[in-house]
């Protein structure tokens, strides 16, 4: 019904991006390379207790520092709490507003307390060593258990036992479903905080001018989200807020969704000062400002003695750290896309808790929520299966949802283009599924496995059920060598919108990929855009682009017609030229018809000069704001092949396969690029990555690269298999929905699956270090 | 410590000038060799009261001279500079040492010192280890003038070595290799940017009968505060035939030597069992180095 794809010119072959020789060549665009006339530096003063009111700062010796312009301490600061998170409205209620930038209470060691701007970085640094601060210290709590448990610290009035939020969703009656279930198994699966590892900091530029407007340069994935909190925080109007949006940054995976507090320190700084402020952060800054949370999930289901799903039930606990930021949101995607959605079982009970602790904050990252629920959900599937002796593909296959379904959670939407199972099916196929031996029966030092994860269901863009907030808008204009300038505040992150929005306008308009080039925006000149979030780009802005650029192509169509005597319905773009279907002799360039439109034109005729006789006059240009029209489930499958190393415990990756069920494919290249960069933060995930901390004082001990490991060229396997399992969703620009964060979610427990068909070792807590793996072999 | 807040940076043309500055600075002043552990301490506060850096790249010292006794290494001699000498490539003997040049990555290969991986007396670092098992010592320059000091008693603790305050390092000495040596080198490390967890070298002679003659067996990453030589290891394979089980008991052997630490990276028992692991698997590289393979 839907498996056929769309026929496209521009769409599917693997174009240069047109951002790729910029950044090979140092990427000058980064927001990173900002420099103003004028600039200062600011940097932070830090708290290095966990937990504590400060009752004095003394500021005197460093504002008479030279060199420094303007100190900011806590009573500078409009004290207006705020949630830096943009999120749809149906999940209002569990917004949590916490004062975020500078208050009198400390509740993480290294909350910003006090800034400084200076004329250079140094002076800046300098002059934190002269600020005296007065702290009364409180006492702190690291474990979320402990901080739900009685007589534990008081970490924000009003949150009972810590609990920031607490969301409960129910299907049917589980606990009677338990009743009736043949098999019951339960577990505890964990896993730790990381950070995104972005390689651009996060840094900004903010600048001010005598009427109080601000400008901001930053490196982040929201441009109308940061107008609108940033405004809020200052207490300004959002139209005296413009943020330009960068070229490009480098990365963000959801690390640089929160508006935290770079952004208002600048910004207050250089209303102080009059000059434009510049904040960077170190690698150390970045990884004490936004993490992956940890999430202990326990986990029991019940099955039938034929292999179905029954009953299942969850309580899942987040340690959101200090302040609430995306933990209050994170809890309910994992909850829903992590566990209960993720396959059909009738009588489903979950039971989320986000907590407050005295750690860190947490935020956005890739899969937001997911990973944590995959690898248990994943996980234990691969315990049911060997204990009860059923094939782990084939119990999945059973158990999944199928194309034409109704959308698990948006049940007026149906699975349309869903092909989850031929996913499974040929992943299996290309990894030698059928030739898998039974766990631990390889022989040698070195021992061999194949194990597998899968995402069966998730999102493109966030789910607003019933309405999709994903609004997206985009602006396109043909210029008069028939080329195409399009404008979204769409941010590219890396991840390749460019290259994508660009493919989708030139596809609809008729032109090569390379004649439409992305340029500028900033919120005062283009549509609000939702951020580059939640697998969503691709299709919320591209349908938006696609709507744009469409208006812009029938305008194109109407004009030529005047000139061809034709109807524009009779008309096609080709090749540069616009012709009459049918008739290849009755044509006109582009350029042609895009340079009479916008602007008087004189043809020279036997009669002499003579003036055009078109109606029709103005730039063609087409403009689209708009909420996608749904939220179509994408889904992704992973095997990988892995060798043990039964003396030290060390795992190497030897064969990747992964299937995606993405619609349509639209740039090859880029989408194996996105795989490739997934596999690697989810292998990063699984083995090794791990922000440490000290138990007592709860200072993050991982200062730099030295300490926090994530794969490098080296530990990555030669190659990564990606199966693009095209079909066509109706609802999305030529048939595309999303690709981007399963990738990220699948490969802990496919690795965590496959170490234990190697030795037989089942590890229930993330990062699975060469230690856990000893341990288990009974060898530590 | 903190780059931005340095007071003076200089860049002197001697010796004698190096000298006189660390005499007049003191505890302040640090040498500055290829500075690629300077962010590495400055990050662990491991450069208290550090604000005058003496650049040494312009006194020489990069030369890597080959004689009948042995080979001369610069201090300023850079880690990839070392990894292309030929004898160092090709000799069995010397093969812990091309081992242990396979593993920093390439940027620090070109920017890292020979003098810096060993002044720095940092445990996790690989050269040391390797140079422990095939014998070196180290040359100094200071105020009483020069000295030759014996690897073995360089390191004296957790980024501490013997070089007294106005002393530094201006090179290292391999003395030339019996016939019928080999060694090697094997490390263990989460990524390939990854300093060692535990690393484990081994050089062995060994005579016509086939018998080893003589064994040094060296330890590092986190084992102790020091890397060091398993006196036990040594004794167990010295006069030993090679026999397909010595290498497991060598490598259990180490075990009375090491008394591992614990932190963020491993647990002091990980540690524990890796050493004997490493050991046992240095010996079987050595050992098939020895009988023709590479
Ligand atoms: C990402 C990364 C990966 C690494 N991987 C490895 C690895 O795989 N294997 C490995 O062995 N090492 C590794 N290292 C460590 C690296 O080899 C050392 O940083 C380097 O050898 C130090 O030499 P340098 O010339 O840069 O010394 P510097 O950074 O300049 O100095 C280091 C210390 O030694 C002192 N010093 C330097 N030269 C002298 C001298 N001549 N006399 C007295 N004191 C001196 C300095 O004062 C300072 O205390 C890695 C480092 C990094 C950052």
């Amino acid at each position: 019904m839907t498996s056929s794809t769309t026929s496209t010119t521009v769409l599917g072959k693997s174009v240069q991006r047109p951002d790729a020789l910029d950044k090979v060549t140092g990427g000058k665009h980064y927001p990173v390379n900002v420099t103003l006339p004028g600039m200062l530096h600011a940097k932070l003063l830090r708290s290095p207790y966990p937990h504590a009111r400060i009752t004095g700062i003394d500021a005197s010796a460093a504002a008479k520092l030279p060199g420094v312009k303007a100190v900011l301490l806590p009573q500078d600061v409009p004290q207006r709490k705020y949630c830096p998170v943009y999120f749809v409205p149906t999940l209002a209620p569990s917004m949590v507003q916490d004062m975020l930038i500078m208050s009198d209470t400390v509740r993480y060691a290294g909350q910003p307390v006090a800034a400084v701007a200076a004329t250079t970085a140094a002076i800046a640094e300098q002059a934190l060593e002269l600020i005296e601060v007065d702290y009364e210290e409180l006492p702190a709590v690291f474990d979320a258990d402990a901080a739900m448990a009685e007589g534990a610290p008081q970490i924000h009035e009003g949150a009972e036992n810590n609990i920031a939020v607490n969301p409960v969703v129910a299907f049917g009656d589980a606990e009677a479903a338990f009743e009736k279930a043949d098999h019951i198994f339960e577990g505890v699966y964990e896993t730790q905080r990381v950070h995104t590892c972005y390689m651009e900091p996060r840094v900004c530029v903010v600048d001010s001018d005598t009427g109080g407007n601000l400008t901001v340069h930053s490196s982040m994935q929201h441009l109308f989200g940061l107008r609108e909190k940033l405004a809020f925080v200052l207490g300004m109007p959002e139209s005296k807020v413009r943020v330009i949006k960068p070229a490009y940054i480098g990365g963000g995976f959801g690390g640089k969704l929160d508006i935290g507090y770079i952004e208002p320190v600048a910004a207050l700084l250089s209303l102080k000062t009059g000059r434009p402020v510049r904040i960077e952060q170190t690698r150390y800054e970045d990884f004490i400002s936004t993490t992956r949370n940890p999430i202990r999930v326990y986990l029991k289901t019940g099955i039938s003695k034929d292999g179905r799903f029954v009953a299942r039930y969850a309580e899942s606990t987040l340690d959101c750290g200090a302040h609430a930021t995306h933990g209050a949101e994170v809890i309910n995607v994992h909850g829903m896309f992590g566990i209960l959605l993720t396959y059909p079982c009738p009588d489903q009970h979950w039971e989320g808790k986000t907590v407050y602790t005295n750690n860190m904050i947490g935020g956005g990252y890739r899969g937001y929520g997911s990973p944590q629920g995959a690898f248990a959900v994943e996980s234990q599937i691969d315990e049911i299966c060997e204990e009860l002796g059923f094939d782990p593909v084939e119990f999945r296959l059973k158990n999944s949802y199928h194309q034409g379904d109704p959308h698990p959670f948006n049940p007026q939407a149906k699975l349309d283009s869903y092909r989850f199972q031929d996913c499974l099916t040929q992943a299996a196929e290309r990894i030698g599924w059928s030739s898998r031996k039974a766990a631990g029966s390889d022989q040698g030092v070195k021992k061999r496995g194949i194990g597998l994860g899968c995402q069966p269901i998730w999102v493109s863009g966030c789910v607003g059920f019933p309405d999709i907030y994903e609004h997206s808008g985009a602006i396109v204009k043909l210029n008069r060598d028939g080329t195409a300038d399009l404008s979204t505040a769409a941010v590219d992150l890396g991840s390749g919108q460019i290259t994508t929005l660009c493919m989708i306008a030139a596809e609809e308009l008729g032109l090569e990929a390379d004649q439409v080039r992305m340029t500028y925006a900033d919120t005062d000149t283009v549509p609000f855009d939702a951020p580059s979030h939640a697998s969503r780009v691709t299709y919320s802005s591209g349908n938006a682009v696609k709507a744009a650029a469409g208006q812009a192509r029938q305008r194109l169509l109407e004009v030529a017609g005047g000139l061809l005597e034709a109807s524009p319905d009779d008309l096609e773009v080709c090749e540069g030229m616009v012709r009459v279907k049918g008739s290849p002799d009755s044509q006109i360039s582009v350029v042609d018809v895009v340079t009479r439109a916008e602007s008087p034109f004189v043809v020279m005729t036997e009669e002499g000069p003579q003036p055009t006789n078109l109606e029709e006059k103005g730039t063609i240009i087409g403009l689209s704001s708009m909420a996608p029209p749904a939220n179509p489930s994408p889904a992704t499958v992973e095997f990988v092949e892995v060798e043990v190393d039964t003396e030290t415990g060390q795992v190497k990756i030897l064969r990747v396969v992964f299937a995606h069920d993405l619609g349509k494919l639209i740039h090859p290249a880029g989408a194996e690029g996105q795989v490739e960069g997934g596999f690697q933060q989810g292998m990063g995930y699984a083995l090794m990555e791990n922000l440490l901390f000290d138990p007592d004082s709860g200072a993050c001990l991982s200062s730099d690269f030295l300490d926090y490991k994530m794969p490098t060229a080296v530990e990555m396997p030669p190659k990564i298999e990606s199966i693009f399992i095209e079909s066509n969703e109706p609802t999305g620009p030529f048939g595309a929905k999303s690709l981007s964060e399963p990738c990220v979610t699948v490969p802990a427990p496919a690795i965590a699956n496959a170490i234990y068909n190697a030795v037989g070792v089942r590890v229930r807590e993330l990062p699975i270090t060469p230690e856990k793996i000893l341990a288990g072999l009974g060898k530590l | 410590m903190s780059l931005t807040t340095l007071e003076n940076y200089f860049l002197p043309g001697s010796g004698g000038e190096v000298v006189q500055l660390l005499q007049e600075y003191g505890e302040r002043a640090m040498i500055l060799a290829g500075g690629s552990f300077v962010h590495g301490l400055a990050a662990r506060n491991l450069l208290p009261g550090v604000d005058v850096f003496i650049d040494i790249q312009k006194l020489g010292l990069a030369d890597i001279v080959a004689g009948s006794g042995g080979l001369e290494i610069g201090a300023m001699a850079r880690l990839a500079d070392l990894a292309s000498v030929s004898e160092i490539r090709e000799d069995a003997a010397w093969g812990a040492l091309s081992d242990a040049l396979r593993c920093p990555p390439v940027q620090i290969m070109n920017t890292a010192t020979v003098g810096g991986n060993i002044a720095a007396a940092c445990p996790y670092f690989d050269l040391p280890t390797a140079f422990l098992a095939i014998g070196a010592s180290v040359r100094t320059e200071g105020s009483s003038g020069s000295r030759e000091i014996d690897l073995e008693d360089f390191f004296t603790g957790l980024f501490e070595n013997s070089l007294a305050q106005e002393e530094f390092l201006t090179g290292v000495a391999l003395s030339r290799p019996e016939p019928g040596s080999a060694s090697a080198f094997v490390k263990l490390e989460t990524n390939a940017n990854d300093l060692a967890i535990v690393n484990a070298a081994v050089h062995m002679t060994v005579d016509e009968s086939g018998a080893c003659q003589a064994a040094r067996v060296a330890l590092g990453g986190g084992v102790n505060e020091i890397p060091l030589r398993s006196a036990a290891a040594e004794k167990l394979l010295t006069g030993q035939v090679i026999t397909d089980e010595l290498p497991a008991k060598v490598g259990q052997a180490v075990q009375a030597d090491i008394s591992p630490m614990a932190d963020h990276r491993a647990s002091a028992e990980y540690r524990s069992a890796m050493a004997s692991v490493l050991t046992e698997r240095a010996l079987r590289s050595a050992i098939a180095r020895m009988t023709g393979g590479n």
